[in-house]
């Protein structure tokens, strides 16, 4: 069975949500070793696991043959933090509002929206057989 | 994210702990919450003491729980809310939907 791969601040994983806990550890250890307060670590922790859920499911349709990549740097006080699926992406500027009233009792759908209050930045780019998207913030 | 659960008072009550980010670890807490439906227990609390954060993945699974129980004739309430998940629920605006109390005593006697 494949298993994640670690190399310097990147870690990749086969698209298998039962994975995601390797993804967690790898930032958040990463995260403390910058000084990283615990609420930011959280928020970013959740973040993270967001998104490589995405990937996972959406981007890379379970397919475990397919790769999602996680790559976390820092600059000055800002943390940036890129995940990357072949998948082919998704309009994030035309997603419903799950706050919407008539969204409010739906299980899915929340993810972006929460990714993005809780960034500073986020940012989804198409590649040629994949999409990566970024995410900053401050810490 | 580990779960146990104990009935008090006619309440099933699930204390889920941990990180509730998906995979294996969620359905876990899905089935349990199910499980209640399927043994007549109409009455639920989740106990959120020990839940250090969970993404929507988590709350996905609240909602599905509470439209599960009302679908049958019953309810789910949370209890100790801690502020990371008080934060996101109110950014959800699903503080508008869930009823959550500072105790498991405290939601247990209002049923």
């Amino acid at each position: 069975m494949k298993k994640p791969i670690i190399v310097d601040n990147t870690i990749r994983i086969p698209s298998q949500e039962e994975f995601l806990p390797d993804v967690d550890s790898f930032i958040e250890g990463i995260l403390r070793g910058f000084g990283t307060d615990e609420t930011t670590i959280a928020d970013i922790a959740i973040c993270v696991t967001e998104l490589v859920n995405n990937s996972i499911i959406h981007g890379n349709k379970s397919d475990p043959d397919k790769e999602v990549a996680v790559e976390i740097g820092k600059t000055d006080s800002v943390v940036e933090i890129t995940i990357t699926d072949e998948g082919t992406g998704f309009d994030i500027e035309h997603l419903e509002s799950p706050i919407d009233e008539q969204n409010l009792l739906k299980e899915v759908g929340r993810g972006i929206f929460i990714v993005r209050s809780l960034m500073d930045r986020v940012d989804v780019k198409f590649l040629k057989d994949g999409t990566r998207v970024t995410i900053a913030k401050k810490i | 994210m580990n779960l146990t659960d104990f009935i008090k008072d006619g309440v099933a009550v699930l204390q889920p702990k941990g990180k509730i980010m998906g995979g294996p670890d969620a359905t876990i807490l899905h089935e349990k919450l199910h499980e209640c439906v399927e043994n007549g227990n109409k009455k639920v609390i989740i106990d959120l003491a020990k839940v250090e954060w969970m993404n929507s993945t988590g709350l996905g699974i609240l909602i599905s729980g509470l439209t599960t129980m009302r679908n049958n004739g019953g309810e789910l309430k949370l209890a100790n809310v801690t502020d990371k998940i008080q934060s996101l629920l109110t950014i959800t605006k699903l503080v508008t939907v869930f009823e959550a109390h500072d105790s498991v005593d405290e939601a247990i006697a209002s049923f």
